[in-house]
């Protein structure tokens, strides 16, 4: 694969929930090391959009793409592309009944097949990546909402992911927790994993994205550079929406 | 009253907060436990001091081991029935699916009493021959030995008692299915999809993540179908299998001493119940507090 192929690749994809289009005719490339940032308004298929990448949702027309390969329905193959895939939740989604530590080595041990030892060392890796080396033993209900989080992001860097989804993973802390996750995430964008940030948190994106896209009802509006994208939106919509994030 | 204790308040003995404090004290007082207690202790000393009870409790006494093996056994064999249940009953496959709430839905449906009858009686029965079928089958294929093993089965080759374990883990593994299925839906689609996220399959997901959760969430109640299972073994007695029932109701039928027989009975199943009930209550509280860390 050469580097300018797109690493994701989605041709007109659409999704339908029984009769809500959650997703219409949506195609989008994402090149290899870049950091693309989707915003919308609640209900818009942000989310959707993401979960389709990976596969926790299949999409009902059009094709996914990763990393050259065509996503179909078959199991094993499915498994192991997504662990390939790192995703974070807006609820972080750690394993409450493991420690920090477990919750980084369970995938590592079972899907991938580690050594303990090798998967503990890994994980131990990638929790002073992230900040909180000294959280290694302790369960996920007696860490703040931005330690979880931070969590969440080492358990899926563990696997050594090409890609990390993320899905509003600031929208659930406290203002003060939200700034020592998009410190991690804005290291990680330097670090050039491709990215694919749900959020709507402007100085992320124009921070850290190489391209802004925004949705509204299923359908990707716009399309930019984050200059461009804030500065000189073309679309109605678009502008309608900044200056109502933007007021708050 | 209440102006009396007002005044006294300050005074060197604070008789007026003793007594409020006394009240709350004989009102949180678990009086019904001090009065099961006292039943125990009389028909201790009633099986000391009188003959009659002492012979009936020793005749009945025997049965406690069928009692607590048959329990023990049907409850460990009802809950892989309930967690193998539980699974069909969540699967998105249709035949599965729809096969786990076919069976739970049949033994919810008929009273246990008639559950025991028909699986000891004909159900255990049907499998027998079935089996035998299959033996024929298997010989004509030309495996004579393991085909003549499965034909030379005997109906009465199953005794009374592994029929009542039968019956009665049937029976409860719908039950347990229930629990299960509860626990597993009560942890967030989240554990799911992050587990899925991860490259787990559907299996792995649910044993390393939903399971472990859900398993520690049902505890309490999979505690209690335990006790309700230990009573329930009285049931078998219809059987004949000799359980602690069915002795006391052959001691009392040959011997007239109903009173001495039935009171010896009742606080035997009292006496494991309440001590169960207990060790379950312990079980909630120390899970719950391990919640709270
Ligand atoms: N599992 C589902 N079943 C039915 N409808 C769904 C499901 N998931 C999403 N939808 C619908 O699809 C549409 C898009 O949802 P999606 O979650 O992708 O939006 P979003 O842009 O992420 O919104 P939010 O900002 O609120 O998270 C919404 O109308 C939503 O109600
Ligand atoms: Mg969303």
């Amino acid at each position: 694969m050469n580097s300018t192929e797109p690493i994701i690749k989605l041709q007109n994809v659409s999704k339908y929930f029984g009769r809500v289009c959650a997703l219409k005719d949506v195609s989008l490339d994402v090149e290899p090391g870049k950091v693309v940032v989707i915003i919308g308004p609640s209900g818009s298929g942000k989310s959707t959009l993401l979960r389709c990448i990976n596969h926790l949702e299949v999409e009902s027309a059009g094709e996914v793409w990763v990393e050259g390969e065509h996503l179909n329905g078959n199991q094993k193959h499915l498994n192991s592309v997504r662990s390939g895939i790192g995703m974070v939740f807006q609820h972080f989604n750690l394993y409450p009944h493991l420690t920090a530590l477990q919750n980084i080595t369970l995938a590592q041990r079972i899907v991938r097949k580690i050594p303990q030892a090798q998967a503990e060392e890994n994980a131990r890796v990638q929790l002073k990546r992230v900040g909180i080396e000294h959280k290694a033993d302790v369960y996920p209900g007696q860490l703040s909402g931005g330690q979880q989080q931070r969590v969440a992001i080492a358990r899926a860097l563990a696997m050594n992911p090409k890609i990390m989804l993320f899905d509003e993973p600031t929208s659930a802390l406290d203002p003060e927790m939200i700034k020592e996750v998009l410190e991690v995430m804005l290291n990680l964008a330097k670090e050039g994993i491709t990215m694919v940030v749900v959020t709507h948190e402007m100085g992320f994106a124009r921070a850290a994205a190489d391209e802004v896209v925004f949705m509204d009802a299923g359908q990707i509006i716009e399309k930019a550079a984050p200059e461009a994208f804030f500065n000189e939106p073309s679309n109605e919509r678009t502008r309608e929406f900044l200056s109502q994030i933007l007021e708050r | 009253m209440q102006k009396e204790m007002l005044s006294i308040n300050h005074a060197a003995v604070d008789y007026p907060a003793f007594r409020e404090r006394l009240k709350k004290q004989l009102g949180s007082f678990p009086w019904w436990l001090a009065a099961l207690a006292a039943i125990a202790a009389g028909t201790f000393w009633l099986i000391s001091t009188r003959e009659s009870y002492n012979d009936a409790f020793t005749f009945i006494k025997a049965g406690l081991s069928v009692t607590i093996t048959t329990t023990l056994i049907a409850y460990g064999i009802s809950i892989i029935i309930g967690l193998v249940t539980s699974l069909g009953r969540i699967s998105n496959n249709l035949i599965l699916r729809n096969l786990a709430t076919l069976y739970v839905e049949i033994i919810r449906g008929i009273p246990m009493m008639v559950l025991i009858f028909f699986i000891a009686l004909v159900g255990v029965p049907a499998v027998m021959n079935l089996l035998k079928e299959l033996g024929q089958w298997i010989t004509s294929l030309g495996w004579v030995n393991a085909g003549n093993a499965l034909i030379s089965l005997k109906n009465d080759a199953i005794p009374m008692n592994t029929r009542a374990i039968v019956a009665l883990a049937v029976t409860y593994g719908a039950f347990s299915a229930e629990i299960f299925r509860a626990g597993i839906q009560s942890i967030g689609k989240g554990q799911m999809e992050a587990a899925r996220s991860q490259g787990m399959s559907y299996g792995q997901a649910m044993r390393y993540v939903i399971l472990p959760q859900a398993i520690r969430n049902v505890l309490p109640a999979l505690g209690n179908d335990f006790v309700s299972m230990l009573k329930d073994t009285s049931l078998v007695s219809v059987l004949a299998v000799r359980d602690i029932t069915q002795i006391a109701r052959l001691y009392a039928g040959r011997s007239f001493h109903y009173q001495e027989a039935y009171i010896n009975l009742a606080v035997l199943y009292l006496s494991m119940t309440v001590i169960l009930s207990f060790a379950v209550k312990f079980l909630e509280k120390r899970l719950q507090r391990d919640e709270l860390n």
